[in-house]
């Protein structure tokens, strides 16, 4: 979208939507820290692409949970890179667990990786960005921020939490130039087995609920964050993007997308 | 709309909003347990007003971030009074510091009792409930569930995370005839902010101040009381209220619309 070379800190670089943004954003000459936890070895495909397209690629395992690791990415990226431009907090911790006999260190585990990284990451970010009156946060979150999963509480609040981290953020470091923006995502192939729940027919016939009857991709997730994060943009604030093809507004089982004759199978 | 001789526990009774709430159910009659965890002077002041009114209520104490404090309250007040009908979750901590105040401590603190309290006490009760086959659930959050605070981040994280526990323990919990729902307060006075004494000179011109300010931003030109959650947490708690669940009530005279 025509604009100068970014600075960008991924927190989830292993997984589908971080390796989709890697490619999008080394599209656009972006230059990236990636927090990984497998040290790059899961999206060394996209690190390769990165790196043949001009990018620089910084890779660290850090815990974003713990006080010092958010700040430690941001002061390397600053140092290594130039000043930070984006930051995209990806963390999609999910641990299933009932409300009634669920565990507290598997909800500890969800609410540290998704809420608690995205608080001290937003922190981190913001104590930078600030001085600059510039900077995008974007927080990849879920469907799941609004609708229950059925499967893991600790999953929904924690991405309920975010949703209203964004806001705060939104109004708090918009005063100092930076954008925060939230996308809530789903459904992408595969949630019907990784939501599996008894509680809730949600995922049952997912696909044909959305009416396009299209699931989501993680390319769609990279189009979209990278909108947000371009200058074109730039009025976008405290917003939440629902991106999940209108599967949301979906209600009962009264009308499904059928598959049209002629329509390859 | 009758609550009476139901076993209700509500958290944090030793002031403000659960103080109002506790009152109110203990005067229609229910059996109440009051808890707190620092504030012993008020939630004296709650039974000893619940006493003149002839209320039946009994003091339990307990930190709720710690599972073995709620589960040893818990066994104190089915002991005394039977299994619990309905549980108000309402101890909460808010701290008022900025994004760059908030730490991974702060965090810490204000998840564990905000959000792993509420579910914790959910979890606590859920068994006997389960037993009866019925329970009433009321979650006592926040517009700034939805809206943001612009004075607390940390805090708004937590009210958004209620939001969903709201959600997913009313489809869990269900099928057990028991209902989960969420009360979201504006400004409510409790009390504690900006006193006019009465023997201020500008008293007058201050009170004058104070209606004008709730004239122009409560459509219903007044601030909230613990009373009015009071009202609409006993419907809740009432078998009236047996197809409502995982619903979140706006309560703040209409000042979220403006």
């Amino acid at each position: 979208m025509n604009q100068p070379a970014q600075v960008i800190l991924l927190t989830d670089a292993d997984n589908p939507v971080g390796k989709a943004m890697i490619r999008r954003f080394a599209g656009e000459g972006a230059h990236f820290l990636l927090n990984s936890e497998s040290n790059g070895t899961a999206a060394i495909a996209e690190i390769d692409f990165a790196k043949a397209s001009g990018s620089k690629v910084i890779v660290r395992n850090v815990d974003l949970s713990a006080d010092a690791g958010a700040s430690e990415l941001v002061l390397l990226a600053e140092r290594e890179l130039g000043p930070l431009d984006v930051l995209i907090h990806n963390n999609d911790r999910l641990v299933s667990m009932s409300i009634e006999g669920g565990p507290e260190p598997s909800y500890r585990e969800v609410i540290n990786a998704n809420a608690k990284s995205a608080f001290l990451c937003a922190r981190a970010a913001g104590k930078v960005m600030a001085p600059r009156e510039s900077g995008c946060i974007l927080f990849v979150s879920s469907i799941h921020a609004e609708k229950p999963t059925g499967s893991s509480f600790a999953y929904s609040a924690s991405k309920g939490a975010i949703k209203m981290l964004a806001k705060e953020a939104a109004l708090e470091l918009g005063r100092h130039g930076i954008r925060v923006n939230t996308i809530e995502v789903g459904p992408l192939e595969g949630d019907n087995e990784r939501f599996q729940s008894s509680l809730t027919t949600l995922y049952r016939s997912y696909d044909t609920k959305v009416p396009s009857a299209r699931l989501g991709t993680a390319e769609d997730i990279a189009n979209v964050a990278c909108f947000l994060a371009s200058e074109e943009a730039r009025y976008v604030n405290g917003a939440d993007l629902r991106l999940d093809g209108g599967f949301l507004l979906h209600y009962m089982d009264h009308k499904m997308k059928q598959p049209r004759s002629g329509d390859s199978p | 709309m009758s609550i009476a001789g139901k076993v209700v526990l509500v958290t944090g009774s030793g002031t403000g909003i659960g103080q109002g709430i506790a009152l109110e159910m203990a005067k229609r009659g229910a059996i109440t347990a009051l808890h707190y965890n620092r504030s012993e002077a008020g939630v004296l002041q709650t039974k000893q007003q619940i006493d003149e009114a002839g209320g039946d209520s009994l003091i339990v104490q307990a930190d709720v971030s710690k599972q073995k404090d709620i589960a040893a309250m818990v066994r104190q007040i089915e002991s005394r009074a039977g299994e619990i009908d309905v549980l108000v979750n309402n101890a909460a901590v808010q701290l008022n510091y900025d994004l760059f105040k908030h730490d991974g401590e702060t965090f810490d603190r204000m998840f564990d009792t905000n959000v792993k309290g509420y579910w914790q006490c959910i979890q606590a009760v859920v068994p006997g409930m389960k037993r009866k086959g019925s329970g009433r659930i009321i979650l006592i959050s926040s517009v700034h569930a939805k809206r943001p605070t612009d004075f607390d981040p940390v805090y708004a994280m937590t009210k958004g995370a209620i939001r969903m526990l709201g959600r997913e323990s009313a489809i869990e919990l269900a099928p057990y005839g028991i209902t989960v729902n969420t009360i979201e307060p504006g400004a409510v006075d409790v009390g504690k902010y900006n006193l006019i004494l009465p023997d201020d000179p500008d008293a007058e011109k201050k009170r004058e101040a104070r209606r004008k300010h709730h004239q122009e931003k409560f459509p219903m030109g007044r601030v909230g009381l613990p009373l009015d959650v009071a009202h609409l947490a006993c419907f809740l708690a009432s078998d009236e209220s047996e197809y409502m669940t995982g619903s979140a009530i706006r309560l703040d005279g209409g000042s979220m619309l403006l």
